[in-house]
């Protein structure tokens, strides 16, 4: 054989062979971006990122912790005598409680017990959390030393990962909107309502429904809803939510597609919702006990 | 050199010589232009009409369109295996576009893929379908293409094939091989609506350039029912698997007629959505269908027999998922990782929310026979079509992060849940779509031609972002 033939078949088999190794190398997902863990002074002491959800099953706890993750889920359907409405824990804790503003439990265990001002007083996880049961989920609170009180601690506990009591996830919180700096405009709000809330909240706020009967959707005002004492139905809470997580399912961004509105929308829209007629929260009296309520506590 | 490999070499020259010359005159005498072409009256608001209709029907907008482009100002990059190719601008700008064309040029490249400088088009421009449509079809377009569309200076983007592949001289063999004159030939056995409907699918619709299963020399196998069972079969493009629309197991034999008529309506039904290019072909061109040619489309695909050795229906298997997961019994990845990751949009029951989010349960592009589409639907997420039958259009987020044995775990769960039955995900194959996500083309649109809506809802972004 001469040269020219062995040289052509020479090019011929690296070029084969380069092709079909490149062909065949194994593409995996990037590493997952990690926050960072700070001490109380600021410093940064460490990375974090969210347990993943096929570990849970190997936890020791992971009956308990899975019984967690159910009830912040189905509360409704799991705990008929606690919740009074349609409402589910993560119906407003976006994404398993793993989402930057939309209300994370990843610091949760590690920042409880805490000062509330609307009690005025320093409470521990259980009670924060008979709190959500007694007005956003409009229902009576939970034994603090049930089994389902506990397993809901125990997820959100599994969710803080290896960071200890002390430090904090720099995970991005909401900031709540101060009355008096936005002016609503309700009718502007109805609009936006219509064309990006009803599709699925229904024409009259009263939620969608799946064939079992339970909430896919969870309603926005009406018998079904969150009461007159939910941070929900205050605008100065109710807007930074919507701004950052409302609607979803309309954009390609993990975990659920959520977008950023604009201020004056969430506002505007805010402004038409909160104030639907809705369940009363007759205790509302005992709250910022000593101290001027806020401009937006609702009598009524 | 030796004698014999001196002539060998000679006579390679002279044969590619050869095919070179006869490919570069194969246009004058296989495609030439027409002969007494008609005169077309560009100024006939009728006949625009008609056009623009036409223009829909062929979806002219979508291939030739980038993403945030003006319409028509070409630019959308497809992805071939050796790299990408570009549509071209089609408005009637004379000196980027297509102003200077008169009607013969325009019926040749539309119906043969013929460019006026006498080159051949690739056939990512559907001309093999096209090449059935009548001629008060092609007239009505050209008037609308010259009188309605907004010219718009945009010069056209070249391949980024190399050397020597981006040749074009060999797709003018292509032509002469795969793209003989052909006309629409009815079928006696069926009603004159389905042979109306299949009028529309072989040609103008040109559903087969997705759905019908593609050879070696990239020609779809078969471009008509009457030839080969392969018509509508399924065929992946650019990682999307259009599934079969014949009347069969891994077709649409779980679709009703209705159903159909909807789907191709509003891009959705109570249990499944468009997506992936389908979704586009919705939104762009099948949402502006007739109720007659609607119903004359989905008649004539249920119509079509299931392939051989292929089963007529698809049976479920018993739904235990849905009490599984509802009584908390989760004990798999799999199941784990779709409750946190799907299930507030897709639910226990895998039924979704009606018209918000699509079923999996029973959705056949879960059980397809090729997964392309779930997969990559899931990794790179997905866009419903935007219609005037909906306020909204719901988007599915991409789940590129998790990681292949996320997501293997979590498509063989939903593809085996709830009654789905279907073949084996890989890894490898999570790993293979992750590269074809990875090398999408780019599009082309230069800086001065992006679009700007023209109205602006009170809320911009969402449903029309
Ligand atoms: C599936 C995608 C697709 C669709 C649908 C499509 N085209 Fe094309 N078209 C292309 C591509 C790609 C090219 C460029 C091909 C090339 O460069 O060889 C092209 C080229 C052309 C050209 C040649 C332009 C030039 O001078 O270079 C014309 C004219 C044209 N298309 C008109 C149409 C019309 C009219 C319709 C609707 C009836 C249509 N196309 C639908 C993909 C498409
Ligand atoms: C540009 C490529 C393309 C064209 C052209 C196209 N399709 Fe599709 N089609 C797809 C893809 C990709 C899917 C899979 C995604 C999905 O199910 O939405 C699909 C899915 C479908 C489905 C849903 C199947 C299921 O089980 O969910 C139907 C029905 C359908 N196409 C009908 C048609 C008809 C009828 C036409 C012609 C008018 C057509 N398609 C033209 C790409 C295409
Ligand atoms: C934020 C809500 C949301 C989440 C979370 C979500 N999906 Fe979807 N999914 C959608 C929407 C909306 C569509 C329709 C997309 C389209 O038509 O382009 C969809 C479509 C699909 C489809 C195609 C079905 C069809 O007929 O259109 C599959 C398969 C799918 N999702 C699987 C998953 C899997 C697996 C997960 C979890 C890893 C998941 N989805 C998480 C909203 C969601």
């Amino acid at each position: 054989m001469n040269k020219p033939i062995i040289a052509v078949a020479a090019i011929a088999v690296i070029a084969v062979a380069g092709w079909t190794w490149n062909e065949s190398r194994y593409y995996d997902a990037p590493e997952r971006p990690a926050l960072n863990v700070v001490d109380i002074d600021g410093n940064i002491v460490g990375e974090y990122r969210a347990p993943l959800a096929r570990d849970m099953l190997a936890e020791e706890n992971a009956e308990s912790i899975i019984l967690g993750m159910r009830l912040l889920n189905e509360t409704a359907r799991l705990l008929p005598d606690n919740v009074g409405d349609g409402l589910n824990c993560n119906s407003c804790h976006m994404a398993q409680g793993k989402r930057p503003l939309g209300a994370p439990y990843i610091n949760t265990i590690n920042d409880y017990p805490k000062f509330m001002p609307r009690a005025q007083d320093v409470l521990n996880i259980q009670e924060r959390i008979n709190g959500c049961f007694r007005r956003s989920m409009n229902g009576v609170p939970l034994d603090e030393s049930s089994v389902e009180m506990q397993a809901m601690v125990d997820y959100m506990d599994w969710l803080r990962g290896d960071v200890e009591k002390g430090n904090r996830v720099s995970i991005q919180n909401m900031e709540y909107f101060k009355v008096g700096q936005f002016t609503p405009d309700p009718v502007r709000g109805e609009q936006i309502y219509v064309q990006q809330c009803a599709s699925c909240h229904g024409g009259n706020g009263e939620g969608m429904k799946d064939q079992f009967g339970d909430f896919i959707f969870p309603p926005l005002w009406g018998d079904e809803s969150f009461n007159l004492g939910a941070g929900m139905a205050r605008i100065s809470r109710a807007a930074p939510f919507v701004l950052h997580n409302m609607p979803l399912g309309v954009s390609l961004d993990a975990p659920l597609g959520q977008i950023t509105l604009s201020k004056q929308d969430a506002v505007d829209v805010s402004a038409y919702f909160t104030v639907k007629p809705r369940p009363d929260f007759p205790d509302k009296i005992h709250d910022w006990p000593g101290v001027p309520k806020p401009p937006d506590f609702r009598a009524h | 050199m030796k004698k014999a490999t001196q002539i060998a070499i000679f006579s390679c020259a002279v044969l590619l010589v050869g095919a070179v010359a006869v490919a570069k005159s194969v246009p004058y005498w296989f495609a030439p232009l027409m002969d007494n072409p008609p005169q077309v009256d560009i100024t006939d608001p009728e006949l625009i009409a008609k056009g623009q209709y036409y223009a829909r029907v062929a979806d002219c907008v979508a291939c030739h369109t980038a993403p945030g482009g003006k319409a028509f100002a070409g630019g959308l990059g497809m992805q071939t295996p050796l790299g990408a190719i570009y549509s071209t601008n089609i408005t009637p700008d004379p000196e980027t576009g297509i102003g200077n064309y008169s009607y013969a040029d325009f019926e040749r490249a539309v119906r043969r893929g013929i460019r006026p400088d006498n080159v051949a088009l690739y056939p990512a421009m559907p001309f093999v379908s096209y090449m059935i449509a009548k001629d008060d079809e092609i007239e009505a377009m050209y008037a609308y293409f010259m009188s309605a569309v907004l010219p718009v200076k945009q010069d056209n983007q070249v391949a980024t094939i190399p050397w020597p592949a981006n040749m074009r001289w060999p797709l003018a063999w292509w032509q002469l091989i795969f793209a003989q004159p052909r006309e629409f030939e009815e079928n006696p056995s069926l009603t004159a609506q389905q042979n109306h409907g299949a009028y529309l699918v072989e040609g103008l619709a040109h559903c087969g350039a997705c759905h019908t299963p593609r050879g070696i020399g990239f020609q779809e196998k078969s471009l008509s029912n009457n030839d080969s069972e392969q018509f509508l079969a399924g065929s992946v493009l650019e990682g999307w698997y259009a599934k079969s629309l014949r009347n069969e197991g891994v077709g649409l034999a779980i679709w009703s007629e209705e159903e159909l008529v909807e789907f191709l309506r509003t891009g959705r039904t109570h249990h499944t959505a468009a997506f992936g290019s389908m979704s586009e072909v919705v939104e762009k061109s099948t949402q502006y269908f007739t109720d007659t040619d609607l119903h004359a489309i989905a008649s004539y695909l249920m119509s079509l027999p299931p392939r051989k050795g292929y089963a007529a229906n698809w049976q479920p298997t018993e739904d235990t998922t849905t009490a599984k997961l509802r009584s908390g019994n989760i004990t798999e990845p799999g199941e784990i990782i779709y409750v946190q990751e799907c299930a507030a949009c897709h639910r226990m029951d895998g039924k979704g929310a009606p018209r918000v989010f699509p079923a999996l349960a029973g959705n056949s592009i879960v059980f397809a026979e090729d997964p392309s589409s779930l997969i990559q639907v899931t990794m790179a997420g997905g866009k419903m079509a935007d219609t005037k039958h909906d306020m909204m259009a719901f988007t599915m987020p991409g789940f590129y992060h998790l990681s292949n044995q996320d997501l293997a775990d979590v498509l063989n769960f939903i593809r085996n849940g709830w009654g789905n039955h279907g073949s084996e995900i890989s890894t490898r194959d999570i790993a293979r779509m992750r590269r074809v996500v990875d090398h999408a083309p780019t599009h082309y649109v230069p800086h001065e031609n992006v679009n700007v809506p023209q109205f602006s809802s009170i809320v911009g972004g969402a449903s029309h972002e």
